[in-house]
């Protein structure tokens, strides 16, 4: 079995136990046995995820062209899907909070669907990508956007339970899905600069500029500034709820821009 | 005077900045930046043309406005950074008493016997106290942890300062540019970007020779320049420029970066004579050739990459005492007859300029040391968390008024509760 059979079982394998998920949330109470069994799946599905991308490394060592996997939009939406995983796991870890789980997992599978349409063949890396700045950037930055995206997926919830009553009864209480957009921010910013900083050293190394103002450096710095404005709204003016919410929505927006709006405008990141 | 150092010290002043500065470089990246002037009159309107050129839109990220920008953010960052570091060794030392929580219980043991009961009780959670005040029955206690995290603040924003300054040096102080020098020729000055202006380098670059190796696949594995500085007309370093592996000299770096092809250097024949002994052939342009043992002259006329079912090729001058020269075609899949011999087609190679990115930039190393102070910031910020607790005890007429006020940076709730929990704990333990 190859490591792209293996990401498309995982790609259903995400979408089939959404479907299960789902069922169990709405026909069972809160916190049943049933739901932290499904739980557990998930975290199964999201380890055969990590083995996957383990089996393409092993692959292309195999093919003699060996690089971590992590050198073409494929390979990259395949760890955004990882990341985005892994980010809605801890936020489960940590608040308890099934429906953003629930809520977070089609952008993993519509993520990981996505690749069906791309080229999946192990390439050899291009004179440019040939550096170990390559994994620490797109590690940093991945998990960075990963919790934006738990971040957004709060920030929507929140908005949509306060415009209805109805569903502000079924979604958590306001105040934690707030103090999820926050925290998911608050981990997530750093990752982002660190990856801004890590692109920016490759940069200056392979090209002697360290920031050229390429339309990807330049929509990541849009996006460093929108969750910079967001944590300085919060934490010194006391921003919170809905305006907090919306800033994160709007950080998002950039994130996803960043990562494949920027394909349509020429720079050095054609690659990706 | 308080009114402009309180616009610089506001936060509504940072979050207006972060966003301008956010909408600026949106439209850097939707209007194309540094396109020709004449390239810009074509494609816009008359009017639209006048405000891009007022506004410096072809050059955002250069222009007056947006550098005013970061004077703005710049000057925001140092007001709130020093009205941040005077309120510092206060808190460093332990002793502002500002609380984001604080409750009052009573117990009717003395506060000396307190003491101990309070130490123990919050031993896991904080260690020792770090200062006792008082003593007897009135004493005070007070902890501080993790006053590392204090620095957490100053060092993030100090960071960006210095990254912004790192900017400015490399601005008055570096360049960068592009040389593009064909194989076997020497480069000695370097066309500016984005200014165009010619600038001599303090050494010639001499490229030997410039190799594109590929995979199987097609795809190009290594683009790679051999070169030899010279400097003073004598040789000071030989070394090869790679993708993602510079050299560097006497501050100056040398990237690869592109390659033009320019012609062919030669084309390299098999000649197989009429007793079919044969010999290697090199045929060049604008130079003619002997074949050896024979009375043939050749000249290379031109190349085929291989555009038909013949393969690659070449069309060589073939030049025979008291005969006409005549052109000959010689290609993979079919060699050429000249009378009773053969000429067969080996390879050609391509004659190359490589395209060279030139820098020095004495700023980058003050842009990494910021960097440094970023990543060192928010580790603290996150990793670490200072917190402050003091307990204040006063016994009057048999019973002690206990006061418990704190402040944590970090999960305030969580500091709280924890503290709550184990101080009421502790006294209705020891009461049963």
């Amino acid at each position: 079995m190859t490591s792209t059979d293996l990401n498309t079982y995982v790609t259903f394998g995400y979408l089939a136990w959404w479907v299960v998920y789902l069922i169990a949330f709405i026909t069972t109470a809160k916190d049943s046995s049933i739901l932290k069994l499904a739980f557990r799946i998930l975290v199964v599905i999201w380890v055969v995820h990590t083995v996957a991308i383990g089996l393409r490394w092993v692959e292309s060592y195999q093919m003699g062209i060996g690089h971590a996997p992590l050198s073409n939009l494929y390979e990259s939406l395949v760890f955004f899907g990882w990341t985005i995983g892994l980010a809605l796991i801890v936020a489960r870890l940590r608040f308890g909070t099934d429906i953003v789980v629930l809520l977070g997992l089609p952008l993993v599978f519509l993520t990981m669907g996505s690749t069906f349409l791309l080229d999946h063949t192990i390439k050899p890396l291009i004179p440019a990508l040939q550096s170990n700045w390559l994994v620490a950037h797109v590690i940093t930055c991945f998990l960075g956007y990963a919790s934006f995206a738990v971040s957004f997926v709060a920030a929507v919830m929140l908005l949509v339970a306060r415009g209805s009553d109805y569903l502000g009864e079924h979604l958590p209480r306001a105040q934690v899905l707030d103090e999820i957009v926050y925290r998911s921010v608050l981990i997530g910013f750093p990752l982002l600069t660190v990856g801004i900083i890590t692109g920016a050293a490759w940069a200056d190394y392979a090209w002697g500029a360290y920031w050229s103002w390429d339309p990807k450096e330049t929509w990541s710095l849009i996006t460093w500034l929108v969750y910079s404005a967001f944590l300085h709204a919060r934490l010194a003016r006391g921003w919170a709820g809905r305006r907090s919410a919306l800033l994160s929505v709007l950080g998002f927006v950039a994130v996803l821009f960043t990562y494949f709006g920027v394909n349509y405008l020429p720079g050095l990141h054609s690659y990706f | 005077m308080s009114e402009i150092a309180s616009f610089f010290t506001s936060v509504k002043t940072t979050i207006t900045l972060l966003f301008l500065l956010a909408s600026a470089s949106i439209v850097g990246t939707l209007v194309p930046q540094d396109t020709g002037l004449d390239q810009l009159r074509q494609t816009a309107s008359p009017f639209m043309y006048r405000i891009m050129i007022i506004l410096d839109l072809p050059t955002v990220f250069r222009s007056w406005w947006f550098i005013l920008l970061l004077i703005l953010l710049s000057l925001n960052l140092l007001a709130c950074l020093i009205r941040r570091l005077s309120v510092i060794p206060a808190e460093w030392k332990g002793d502002s008493e500002k609380a984001s929580f604080s409750f009052v219980i009573s117990d009717p043991r003395p506060g000396s016997e307190l003491k101990g009961v309070f130490t123990s009780a919050l031993k896991r959670l904080l260690g020792a106290p770090s200062t006792v005040i008082g003593s007897g029955d009135g004493p005070g206690l007070v902890w501080v942890k993790h006053r590392v995290h204090l620095l957490g603040f100053p060092l993030i924003h100090a960071g960006i300062i210095v990254i912004l300054l790192g900017g400015l040096v490399g601005l008055f102080y570096g360049f960068r540019g592009n040389i593009q020098i064909q194989e076997g020729g020497i480069g000695k000055e370097v066309v500016l970007s984005p200014s165009g202006e010619v600038r001599p380098l303090p050494f010639q670059i001499a490229v030997d020779k410039f190799t594109l190796t590929r995979y199987a696949t097609g795809q190009p594995k290594e683009f790679r320049s051999d070169v030899r500085l010279i400097r003073d007309g004598k040789e000071a370093l030989k070394g090869a420029i790679l993708v993602n592996d510079p050299l560097t000299f006497e501050g100056i770096s040398l990237y690869q970066s592109d390659y033009r092809l320019l012609g062919i250097k030669e084309v390299s024949l098999i000649f197989v004579g009429q007793g079919g002994q044969q010999s290697d052939l090199k045929v060049r342009p604008r130079e003619t050739t002997d074949i050896p043992g024979a009375s043939y002259r050749v000249r290379l006329h031109s190349v085929d990459p291989g555009t038909t079912a013949k393969g690659q090729g070449a069309e060589i001058v073939v030049e025979r005492p008291g005969e006409e020269q005549q052109i000959v075609g010689v290609f993979r899949n079919e060699p050429a007859k000249l009378g009773d011999s053969e000429i067969r087609f080996v390879d050609y190679t391509p004659l190359y300029a490589t395209g060279l990115q030139v820098a020095r930039d004495p700023g980058a190393i003050v842009v990494w040391v910021g960097c440094g102070f970023l990543i060192l910031g928010f580790f603290l910020t996150l990793f670490t968390n200072h917190r402050r607790l003091a307990i204040d005890m006063q016994t009057r007429a048999g019973s002690t008024q206990i006061r418990v006020y704190g402040r944590s940076r970090r999960l305030r709730r969580e500091f709280r509760e924890a503290v709550e929990k184990r101080i009421r704990s502790s006294l209705d333990k020891k009461e049963k």
